[in-house]
């Protein structure tokens, strides 16, 4: 096969490979632009949630899943996240301890709630009975605690409760003991 | 009207993606909980449409057939992982919201099915005017859809945080099942043979 | 084992593929008028998902994220699948001739298919284990063959029922998946 042949005959791979090359470049350099800004925006999701919950927070110090917020190097309160089993996969909420017996609020990150139903435990007349509220009382008033379920979604508010209180009572024993150590 | 014109109306109605060739259905259906979202996926599918057809229609005769697919296939994957991080970057929340449908858009048929039957064999602007065409067309079915789904569904009416108004009897009761996936079947089953009945839209 | 469960019934019912997760449509109305072709159509569709999720996640766990290049994985996995779809193309070609015009344009359209790109997608996302991807396609795959299978025995009789004009064909199809995909909704706090 003379080199004329050879050519012809691997035109179709050469192209291609071609083709994969300025791709692979393309899309390397769309990712070293762009991967900045995602990183960046991973920490001021956080931050905004956590300063809305906490509005006089100026710092705060996030070590071993649980947040510690401070006020002008005064600590103000604790938050976390807790998972809940809702009705359609997972319920992300971050929850906020204004000391270690009473909560600060809730705040639903994420969810996928039935529409219109579940959907409405981000609310905040859903929400808002969380604040402020002891960590003992956290359960849906037919179980005997403070939280008034919505009607036709007592999935996904049970699952919030459950997730809230149990998530608290860990860390609030992970709080405590740290304290303990020093 | 010129061929310009010509290839851009064909691709609204005649050969309307949606309601008529019944293409590109996954993120119809899916994205069409809201306005915004239907634009947003607008923007990302016209881009990537725009893109794939000049390209293809600029190389288009320096491509070898046997691997003119696979060659096409990468082109439009590299687009939309362009798209998929751009977005990621500067529109998060449009991100979230489209979320797996926005790399999808790499086997919308929509998209492969016009490079391969159309950009491939014309020349450039005839090219651009058939993905505006077809974009066009594309947009109006899904903002029809979104349109009908977020009011019926919600009952309120807000696009990209403004918001216009409130149905007052369809915000108290929704019309849930609009929002749910199977509302987005029943919707467009009912507006194919409305449009079917009506001769705007032929088989 | 109970995660795996978990993962496979999820992807059966509770979030069924068509119904639910809106993947896999074009087949869904286009193949879908007997019942034959249509679960011919969804064992396809399973084989490919099922192989296309072996071969991405080891791309994903092993190249993708080591070499930090997971921005890659769009292009790589959709020609993963593409090869894979040629292959079987000509295997089936070359083994049993009649199954391959029986599929006729369908075989080459799994590329294309969001059901197998969505697939290798999510479980990427979802960050299953091996075995888990697994037991996922698979899952996947029947949800989408049952679904496949139930439109394709209920068009058949339709076609044989008095349908208004305007409704015919494509409309009533998608009235139809209206109510299966109600039904499937009640599977919906099972876990």
């Amino acid at each position: 096969m003379s080199a004329k042949d050879f050519l012809k005959k691997a035109f179709p791979v050469i192209i291609l490979t071609a083709v994969v090359a300025i791709s692979v470049t393309v899309l390397t350099y769309t990712d070293r632009m762009t991967r900045p800004e995602i990183e960046a925006q991973k920490e001021t999701r956080t931050e905004i949630m956590l300063s809305e919950m906490f509005p006089e927070m100026s710092q705060y110090e996030f070590r071993e899943e649980i947040y510690t917020v401070y006020s002008d190097g005064d600590e103000i309160g604790y938050a976390f996240i807790a998972v809940g089993n809702g009705y359609g996969g997972d319920i992300e909420i971050l929850v906020g301890l204004e000391d270690e017996t009473t909560l600060k609020g809730i705040t639903i990150i994420s969810q996928q709630e039935t529409p219109g139903l579940g959907t409405r435990i981000a609310e905040p007349s859903f929400t808002d009975l969380f604040i402020g509220l002891d960590i003992a009382d956290v359960a849906l008033r037919r179980d005997g605690g403070q939280i008034d379920a919505i009607t036709s979604s007592t999935i996904s508010c049970a699952a919030v409760v459950d997730a809230v209180m149990a998530t608290a009572m860990e860390k609030v024993k992970l709080i405590k003991a740290s304290e303990e150590g020093g | 009207m010129g061929k310009f014109g010509k290839e851009f109306a064909k691709g609204l109605i005649i050969s309307n993606p949606v309601f008529v060739l019944a293409l590109g259905l996954c993120p119809v259906l899916a994205i069409s909980t809201s306005i915004d979202n239907a634009l947003g996926m607008t923007l990302a599918v016209f881009i990537v449409l725009l893109g794939a057809n000049v390209i293809i229609s600029l190389i288009r005769r320096f491509v070898p057939s046997i691997t003119r697919i696979p060659i096409f296939i990468v082109i439009i994957a590299t687009l939309v992982t362009v798209v998929n991080l751009i977005f990621h970057a500067r529109f998060p929340d449009l991100y979230e919201s489209l979320g797996i449908f926005l790399p999808l858009v790499v086997v919308n048929c929509i998209i492969l099915g016009r490079a391969e039957a159309f950009a491939s064999k014309n020349p450039i602007l005839d090219s651009i005017a058939d993905a505006l065409g077809i974009t066009v067309g594309f947009m109006l079915a899904l903002l029809i859809i979104s349109f009908l789904r977020q009011i019926l569904g919600t009952g309120n009416l807000a696009v990209f945080g403004i918001h216009f108004f409130d149905l007052p009897v369809l915000k108290e009761h929704p019309i849930v099942i609009f929002i749910l996936p199977p509302g987005a079947f029943l919707l467009i089953g009912l507006l194919m043979a409305l449009f079917r009945r009506t001769g705007v839209m032929k088989e | 084992m109970s995660e795996f469960a978990a993962i496979f019934i999820g992807m059966v019912l509770i979030n069924n593929f068509i119904l639910m997760r809106f993947l896999g449509l074009c087949p869904f109305f286009g193949v879908s008028k007997k019942i034959g072709s249509a679960v011919s159509m969804g064992v396809a569709v399973t084989f490919v998902m099922t192989i296309a999720s072996i071969a991405t996640w080891l791309i994903h766990n092993h190249i993708l994220v080591p070499f930090d290049i997971e921005y890659m994985d769009i292009v790589i996995y959709i020609l993963v699948i593409a090869t894979l779809v040629q292959i079987i193309e000509l295997f089936i070609k070359k083994t049993n001739a009649n199954l391959y015009f029986a599929f006729g344009i369908y075989l080459p359209l799994i590329t294309t298919n969001c059901a197998v790109l969505g697939i290798t997608l999510i479980n990427a996302t979802e960050g299953y284990s091996f075995t888990g991807s697994i037991v996922a396609a698979l899952g996947a795959g029947l949800g989408f063959t049952l679904v496949l299978a139930m439109m394709s025995g209920i068009r058949e009789k339709l076609e044989l029922a008095n349908t208004p004009k305007s409704m015919r064909g494509l409309p009533i199809a998608f009235i139809t998946a209206t109510l299966l995909g109600l039904a499937f909704q009640g599977f919906g706090g099972m876990l």
